[in-house]
């Protein structure tokens, strides 16, 4: 016996099968047309794990908001988080793999300066958060990469204008000894000469390298280097450490130090009443200025929900996200080329202010705060007072100066 | 330059090299005893400056406390490691201990993630030591100098307790010949337990005093563990001795480093240790154990 195999069957049986797979097909379409997935890329284990945390923090708060009010284009986000150690793999892998399309992220300028190159190869958006590398939206730059953040040399200009305005003549520096030191201390010197007249920079300087326990006799070094002031590009837990061992020395009360990121919140935080008064700091977001509606909602809303002040990179990554989202539904697509038409040059009121993302090398125009730390019976860490905000146009690269050429 | 700024550097060079000692001294007693590389012994530290941070300041209790209390809670972790996870494998290829110490490592950096967060930390200096000591009429920190001062006094009382107690004895004769020692009557494994103890004890008292120092974070016991490494090749494996030479030329050449060729300093430590090894493979003290 074999089975009779009747046309009405095979016609059922190919209807059948048809059906099935255009409904999988369709429900294939349908999710892939249910989230926005965008890989977001921070150090979020090891020695500076705090920043990918504080970043991870700004987004999801970003995230809530964004899926809150209808989410890009009618579709919810979704955020894929990923340590950003190994960052071309990893950003090959989300775009490829999990299909992102966005990518959102980097801390490391070395890690920011490694996966640019490689984005056009991937053809999605990167928009870097906190890697402050002038390279980046320099020499490096391509269609593909934003910095909503402020770079080093708006860091270091700002900080320089701060300085003309005192008499110090004589100038050294303590900075880690990597590229971002180095850096900063070259633009400060290039800012401040631009800026008074007169001044002397000297040979003797202190580059401990990353990571370094014991800041002693770079501090012995610095005392008996002849100068006037100077200039501080550590960050994070190196600056602690140093302003610590520092104060041990009475190193503040013999010299003003303008600290860079002095005003970093997890500075400020960890050292309390250690943290020195009277002495100039930056940061590259300060959660006190400007004094607007959207920045005190903000940091409200980021209180209510993390118990803790924002730091820069928590706002930076916050407003990443919104800008990549405002971006996408105003180009009512997540296509690439679209978003990033609607990417350049736009203006953005974002906590920290007015911000625009140039047309030239897509990096962000922004004010730079600076302020003198002070004593506040209100919170237990040191606040900035008096505050200066440094206008966005007076610390911006010449576009033609920055070597972007695409 | 000064005669005041050349002292400063070598009291700076002496107290990065004293607390440096103590972690390497509890480093090398236990690989001199037990012949086991505890890869952990710079997260162990760093448990000792975490602890220190809740006794001192979440506990509101004094520093002197912490001193106390901390390195117990150390060594008694420590203990709980050697029994339960080092015991049972001593039979095993060397191997398998350099994998369990350093899963360790693993282990109490996540541990202490969980427990006290990303954040870096910092507690006040002891009252006692807050203002500065005019050394020659330029100030100098006053806790440096205690490090200088309590440092040497815990490595003699060590020393003493090695050569003077029958512990001690125990412990020397378990170095030279594990087997024998146990053939005349001797519980080795209880002597390693407390050897170990001993050491991580050690390890926790370096983290107590580094605590007012250094930033408390996550990384602090990687920060410091290759350094001590470099102090422990240099001096001799298992070599006591040794290890306070060594500590103390690393942090000499450390401090001058920076004040000679800065940019060169990184690397002066590995050269030292490169021109040991080659010139003396055992270490300026080591013995060949044959």
């Amino acid at each position: 016996m074999y089975y009779q195999y009747s046309r009405r069957t095979f016609l059922k049986q190919i209807v059948g099968a048809a059906t099935g797979f255009l409904t999988a097909c369709n429900l294939r379409n349908a999710e892939q047309n249910k989230t926005v997935k965008i890989g977001a890329m921070y150090l979020l284990t090891g020695g500076f794990a705090t920043y990918g945390e504080f970043a991870r923090d700004g987004i999801n708060l970003a995230l809530e908001e964004i899926n809150q009010t209808g989410g890009i284009d009618g579709r919810p986000v979704e955020i894929i988080f990923e340590h950003e150690g190994s960052p071309i793999q990893t950003a090959r892998r989300l775009v490829l793999q999990e299909k992102v399309d966005f990518l959102l992220g980097i801390d490391s300028s070395g890690n920011a300066e490694a996966l640019v190159p490689i984005i056009p190869e991937l053809e999605k958006i990167l928009m870097i958060t906190h890697a402050a590398s002038p390279k980046v939206t320099g020499s490096l730059c391509n269609k593909y990469v934003f910095r909503c953040s402020v770079n080093s040399p708006q860091n270091s200009t700002a900080g320089a204008i701060v300085a003309a305005e005192e008499g110090y003549q004589k100038w050294t520096t303590i900075g880690p000894d990597y590229a971002f030191g180095r850096q900063s201390w070259e633009l400060f010197q290039k800012a401040l000469q631009e800026r008074k007249e007169g001044v002397e920079f000297l040979k003797t300087t202190a580059f401990p390298k990353l990571g370094v326990q014991d800041y002693n006799s770079f501090i012995t070094k610095l005392q008996n280097s002849g100068t006037d002031a100077i200039w501080c590009s550590l960050w994070g837990n190196d600056l602690v450490n140093f302003i610590r061992q520092a104060n041990n020395f009475g190193l503040f009360e013999r010299f003003p130090v303008y600290m860079e990121l002095g005003a970093a919140m997890e500075v400020l935080t960890a050292l309390g009443e250690q943290m020195p008064l009277g002495q100039w700091v930056g940061t590259r977001y300060w959660w006190q200025t400007p004094d607007t509606q959207i920045n005190r909602n903000f940091v409200q809303k980021f209180r209510d929900r993390y118990n803790t002040y924002p730091s820069y990179n928590a706002q930076n990554a916050y407003v990443g996200l919104h800008l990549i989202a405002a971006a996408a539904n105003e180009a009512k697509s997540t296509d690439t080329a679209a978003v990033i038409e609607a990417l350049k040059g736009r203006s953005y009121q974002a906590p920290m202010g007015q911000l625009i993302l140039r047309e030239q090398d897509r990096q962000a125009v922004v004010d730079v705060t600076w302020g003198k730390t002070a004593a506040s019976s209100d919170y237990n860490f040191r606040v900035l007072d008096p505050i200066k905000v440094i206008k966005g146009d007076a610390i911006a690269r010449q576009p033609s100066l920055t070597g972007c050429q695409n | 330059m000064s005669i005041t700024t050349l002292l400063f550097f070598f009291l700076n060079g002496l107290s990065e090299g004293l607390l440096l000692f103590l972690i390497a001294l509890g480093l090398n007693l236990i690989f001199g005893v037990m012949g086991v590389l505890n890869f952990a012994h710079g997260s162990l530290y760093m448990l000792g400056a975490y602890l220190t941070y809740t006794i001192a300041v979440q506990g509101n209790l004094s520093f002197w406390l912490a001193l106390i209390i901390a390195p117990v809670i150390v060594a008694l972790v420590g203990g709980a490691i050697e029994i339960l996870c080092l015991r049972p494998i001593y039979n095993r290829d060397v191997s398998s201990q350099l994998l369990l110490t350093f899963a360790f490592v693993l282990l109490i950096n996540d541990l202490v993630r969980l427990l006290w967060g990303n954040l870096p930390l910092t507690i006040l200096n002891p009252e006692l030591f807050q203002q500065t000591t005019q050394i020659l009429g330029d100030p100098y920190p006053t806790y440096n100098l205690f490090i200088i001062l309590i440092t040497p006094a815990i490595a003699i009382g060590l020393w003493l307790l090695l050569k003077r107690t029958r512990w001690g004895k125990l412990m020397r004769a378990a170095a030279r010949d594990p087997v024998m020692t146990g053939a005349l009557g001797i519980n080795v494994s209880r002597l390693f337990t407390l050897v170990f103890i001993l050491g991580t004890w050690l390890a926790g008292v370096a983290g107590v005093l580094a605590a007012p120092l250094r930033t408390i974070n996550p990384a602090m016991g990687d920060n410091i563990i290759i350094e001590s490494f470099i102090v422990v090749v240099i001096g001799g494996l298992g070599n006591l001795p040794g290890s306070l030479v060594g500590a103390l030329t690393i942090g000499q050449v450390n401090s001058f480093g920076i004040l000679i060729a800065q940019r060169a300093q990184v690397a002066f430590p590995f050269i030292l240790m490169t021109i040991v090894l080659l010139l003396r493979p055992r270490g300026l003290f080591g013995k060949s154990r044959s």
